[in-house]
């Protein structure tokens, strides 16, 4: 019952943020500088064939029509037809979305086997010598852009090492060891990137639980330092370090448009670019959209697996 | 279930279970070791209960952490022995230990709301114990854990075992962790102040549990506490710590007849006793010196009021045996003190009259304030699936305070107590419109405080000051004492420049501190000084009343003293009203002309002191003064003990809303009527109750009328 008032108190925010999301898209998308019609024609068109164009594609309509239409469009599943690309929006999307979905997820799950250890490792051996170079580790990762640690990777696993291809991408339905060595170098670089947030918040966490009363009582209890760590405190540290995850991820998804250019990477985030550049605004709207829909049940989702780990929320309790 | 050796079993029958020699801890900080136990000695027989009471920082909980070894880094355990079955676990290794700890020796922790594990089920947290040291299977450790549950009172015990901590009340939790506790039948149980985050009413049914569970399996109890009543009410044998030391050790009764160290004399006279009249409690100077920086000789000396130029010379004395019988003191003076008598004056002649015929200072109608259940926009929605189809939306409120009315005259001192979450500050904070209003009319002087801008309520807040339980949160850490007092005189046009600098002086001597006082920060202060503080920051505006939400709740006893009589003081020579709120019935007893008792956000009675605290009684206040721990070990009260919790103000009972405890419920009309709030026995004493008044008055007061107070007021927390 509580749950279920959780979950639906969460679907009807999610359904508000989308109203923004589209207002927004919507707003930035005609906002931009640069008439499309031009854009398709070149600059030799003449007055009559662009205000042609323009009635044909509908913008010279009022933007709040043109703006209830796209939303029926999206209701329906029609995100529109790509200007440069002549495709539907939804279609060219669905394509890609997968590919950088596979990144994001990969070098998610890097950086969080790299880093949830490591941060508790840290917080038990507070202020010593593993503490300080595990900070150093993450702190390394996080002191340079992450497509500089794309090309860093490039030169050391791939031209000097030679051990993996130094990009591209290859559908593992089709060959699936070629997909996945192709997959390693920026699913790494990135996961190494997003180590230090994860760390630092694994480990501040770790420490708060290390000092509550019930670690007190679990060791007058006799219980041994190990069941301790992870039995006690790590279940109650790990929640809010879900939502430094969950915000990683969005962030790997959308964010890193330049380590998919450094990797030929054909995901989301070059079509994002790709689009931009070529003011292809049903497609940009698309994408925005898109990216924003992951940001939100990446979000949805932490909130789910904080009702997972932690019963006060998942019994309603509000204590 | 067995001990894990039978070798110690036989060693100690011959001596006493635990015997601590020279027990001393410290702890490095940048300024050199501090010692937070110092040379404490002290034995424990099979089964026997010794309380360890002194004030925080005494070193009490160092040293009951020190006989497991739970000391963490930066403290150390750098001297002595602890005997325990006839083996010093100081020589133990960690591992030895780790079979100890919760086997042998089991911790029952202060703070029921923070000592479980939240994300564990409570049926978890007993299992693992049993299965840590006992080798029995899972389903037989379940039964077990089921059986402890039933054991310590838990309701459905099998239903239960798979619920969360935060799914039990504060008292059922604390029964969990007595369940913990006793869980593999230890020798020593250590229980670290177990009562005194619980409220008085479940203080009184877990201390019951307690002593009801030793005597069952024979346990021996460490008893840590700062609360003399619960010592008397559970011990065998009493040690008193000051500033890591142990000062004093008697049995019981020599102790509360008989104390030899100054020190455990001033800790029984301070606090207000329940049934007995005080103009003036007896107070020490100061507070507790700073573990980094004692006083050489004594450390008691600078408090002492028998102190000589050998005590503030010589060493620290040592704790000797005093007289024939079984006290030890560590006073150089102890041979030749004779402290049986109180320090506790006559008592005077009585209360103030206060004069309520003209018009009331401050006067509340029918306050009500709701609150939204949950947090955020949608956070009070709730979807009932009940009855299928589709949900229905309902929006709940916690009802905090519901239909509130009283009254506080010029110079008159209003108290209004009750337990954690029965709405009393809310009440203040609403009145003073520090919290918008659902409902009701507040008048100050007159004036309709509810239909005031908030402009007009700025200009007003001058003569409406409050003082808050936790002084340092509430002075700002970056500004002088000076301009903290000085501001607030600025501010409302009092004074500026020399004037203002002349009164702030004078203020602060007013309470007690000193003039250079002003250019000090708030954290070079002690807490009572603090409070002092923010006393003359009140008081700088000249109000005309003073919230004071439970000023003294978080200072030591012998510091509560000081500034309870401060209050009275001021209130006497300005003639300030106060709105007092407290949970400590000694507290409020002691300070109060009037009293509102609160339950579930509804006032269950009002009246005097006099009147609450006599016949007839609100069956709610009947218990909840039966229920006060008297430090006088000669003393039964005849205890009423309440059926489970308080219910949750989302959903209060229907009719009285003390019905589903009350134990002279009379039937359907409790359930269904909700009682007015009624004057009895002549006109200004209100009940809110369906019984008839001879039906409330079946119990003696608990006033003892004016007459000396005997040897050992009591604390009542």
């Amino acid at each position: 019952m509580s749950m279920y008032n959780y979950v639906f108190r969460r679907v009807g925010f999610m359904a508000v943020t989308l109203f923004f999301v589209t207002l927004i898209a919507f707003a930035v998308t005609n906002i931009l500088p640069g008439d499309v019609a031009l854009l398709i024609l070149g600059p030799n068109a003449t007055e009559q064939s662009l205000e042609a164009l323009q009635t044909q594609l509908g913008l010279n309509r009022p933007l709040y029509v043109q703006y209830i239409d796209w939303v029926v469009g999206l209701l329906q599943g029609n995100m529109g037809e790509s200007l440069r690309f002549g495709e539907p929006v939804a279609q060219l999307i669905a394509e890609r979305l997968p590919r950088s979905m596979m990144l994001a997820v990969a070098a998610t799950l890097v950086a969080v086997v790299l880093s949830v250890p490591l941060g508790v490792y840290a917080a038990v051996n507070q202020n010593e010598a593993p503490d300080v170079s595990a900070s150093m580790f993450a702190f390394v990762g996080i002191s340079m852009p992450i497509f500089l640690w794309g090309l860093v990777f490039i030169l050391v696993f791939a031209v000097w090492l030679n051990l993996f291809p130094t990009g591209g991408y290859v559908s593992p339905s089709e060959d699936l060891v070629g997909s996945l060595t192709r997959l390693v170098l920026p699913a790494g670089a990135m996961g190494f990137a997003l180590t230090a947030y994860i760390m630092r918040m694994t480990r501040s966490s770790m420490l708060e639980v290390l000092s509550e009363e019930y670690i007190n009582l679990a060791r007058a209890k006799g219980m041994s330092q190990r069941v301790i760590v992870l039995r006690h405190a790590l279940k109650n540290a790990i929640i809010p370090v879900i939502t430094v995850i969950a915000f990683q991820f969005s962030y790997a998804f959308g964010g890193v448009v330049v380590l998919e250019e450094v990797f030929f990477w054909p995901g989301i985030g070059r079509l994002t670019l790709t689009a931009i550049q070529s003011r292809d605004i049903p497609l940009i709207q698309g994408c925005i959209l898109v990216v924003a829909l992951i940001y939100m049940f990446s979000n949805f989702a932490a909130d789910l697996l904080y009702a997972y780990f932690d019963p006060r929320i998942r019994y309603g309790g509000d204590d | 279930m067995s001990a894990p050796t039978t070798a110690t079993d036989a060693e100690a029958d011959d001596g006493p279970l635990l015997d601590v020699r020279g027990l001393r801890t410290e702890f490095r900080t940048e300024g050199g070791p501090i010692v937070a136990s110092n040379e404490v000695s002290f034995s424990l027989d099979r089964g026997e209960t010794m309380g360890l009471v002194g004030e925080s920082g005494a070193g009490k909980s160092v040293t009951a952490r020190s006989l497991m070894r739970l000391i963490d880094s930066p403290g150390e355990i750098t001297g002595g022995q602890v005997v325990f079955n006839g083996e010093d676990l100081l020589q133990k290794t960690e591992a030895e230990m780790r079979d100890i700890r919760g086997n042998r020796i089991a911790m029952i922790p202060q703070d029921p709301m923070s000592s479980l594990n939240p994300v564990m089920t409570v049926g978890e947290q007993i299992t693992e114990t049993i299965r840590r040291h006992q080798v029995v299977s899972k389903s037989e450790a379940r039964r077990l854990a089921i059986e402890s549950m039933d054991d310590v009172g838990i309701p459905d015990a099998e239903e239960r075992i798979d619920d969360y901590p935060h799914e039990f009340s504060g008292g059922m939790r604390q029964r969990v962790l007595v369940a913990i506790g006793f869980s593999c039948e230890p020798d020593l149980i250590i229980a670290d102040e177990p009562t005194t985050a619980l409220d008085v009413t479940t203080q009184a049914k877990i201390l019951d549990l307690l002593n009801e569970m030793q005597e069952r399996e024979g346990t021996a109890v460490l008893m840590i506490t700062h609360n003399l009543g619960v010592v008397a009410q559970t011990c065998d044998h009493v040690g008193v710590m000051y500033a890591g030391n142990l000062v004093e050790t008697a049995e019981l009764g020599d102790l509360f007849d008989r104390p030899r160290h100054p020190y455990t004399r001033a800790l029984i006279d301070s606090i207000p006793e329940v049934d007995t009249d005080y103009d003036e409690l007896p107070t020490l100077d100061g507070a507790m010196p700073d573990l980094g920086n004692l006083p050489s000789g004594c450390n008691f000396a600078p408090r002492c009021p028998h102190a000589t130029e050998a005590c503030r010379t010589g060493g620290d004395p040592s704790l000797d045996a005093v007289g024939d019988d079984s006290s030890r003191a560590a006073c150089l003076h102890a041979a030749d003190l004779d402290l049986s008598e109180s320090t506790v004056p006559e008592a005077g002649t009585g209360r103030r009259d206060i004069d309520r015929s003209g018009q009331p200072l401050f006067e509340v109608r029918n306050l009500k304030k709701y609150f939204n259940a949950g947090e955020g926009v949608f956070g009070n929605v709730h979807l009932s699936w009940e009855g299928g189809g589709l949900p229905t939306v309902e929006r709940r409120h916690v009802k905090a305070v519901d239909d509130v009315s009283f009254d506080v005259y010029p110079g008159e001192t209003v108290g209004l107590v009750g337990e954690s979450g029965c709405g009393k500050s809310t009440v203040a904070r609403t009145a003073l419109r520090l919290l918008e209003p659902t409902d009701g009319e507040v008048y100050f002087e007159g004036q309709p405080l509810h239909e005031l801008g908030s402009s007009e309520i700025r200009s007003l807040r001058r003569e409406m000051q409050m003082i808050f339980q936790d002084p340092q949160s509430s002075l700002n850490p970056r500004k002088t004492v000076g301009q903290i007092v000085g501001r607030a005189m600025e501010k409302h046009g009092i004074a500026t420049g020399e004037e203002k600098r002349e009164r702030v002086g004078g203020l602060l001597e007013r309470v007690g501190l000193s003039r250079a006082a002003a250019s000090k920060y708030p954290h070079e202060f002690s807490g009572g000084q603090q409070q002092r503080v923010a006393i003359a920051h009140a008081l700088a505006v000249e109000p005309k009343l003073i919230v004071c939400d439970e000023p003294v709740s978080a200072l030591d006893v012998s510091v509560q003293a000081q500034i309870l009589n401060l209050l009275n003081e001021i209130q006497e020579d300005e003639n300030i009203s106060f709105l007092f709120i407290s949970h400590n019935i000694g507290v409020i007893r002691h300070i109060c002309d009037r009293v509102a008792v609160m339950y579930l956000g509804k006032i269950a009675e009002f009246g005097s002191i006099e009147q609450v605290f006599s016949p007839p009684f609100h069956p709610y206040t009947e218990s909840l003064l039966s229920a006060v721990p008297h430090a006088n070990p000669d003393r039964e009260t005849d205890r009423i003990l309440l059926e489970g919790s308080v219910p949750s103000p989302i959903n209060p009972p229907s009719g009285c809303p003390f019905q589903t405890r009350c134990p002279k419920k009379i039937g359907d009309v409790c359930e269904q009527d909700l009682p007015e709030l009624e004057a009895v026995d002549g006109g200004d004493h209100y009940i809110s109750c369906h019984l008839s008044e001879e039906e409330m008055s079946q119990r003696d007061s608990f006033i003892t009328p004016s007459k000396r107070a005997e040897t050992s007021p009591a604390d009542s927390d």
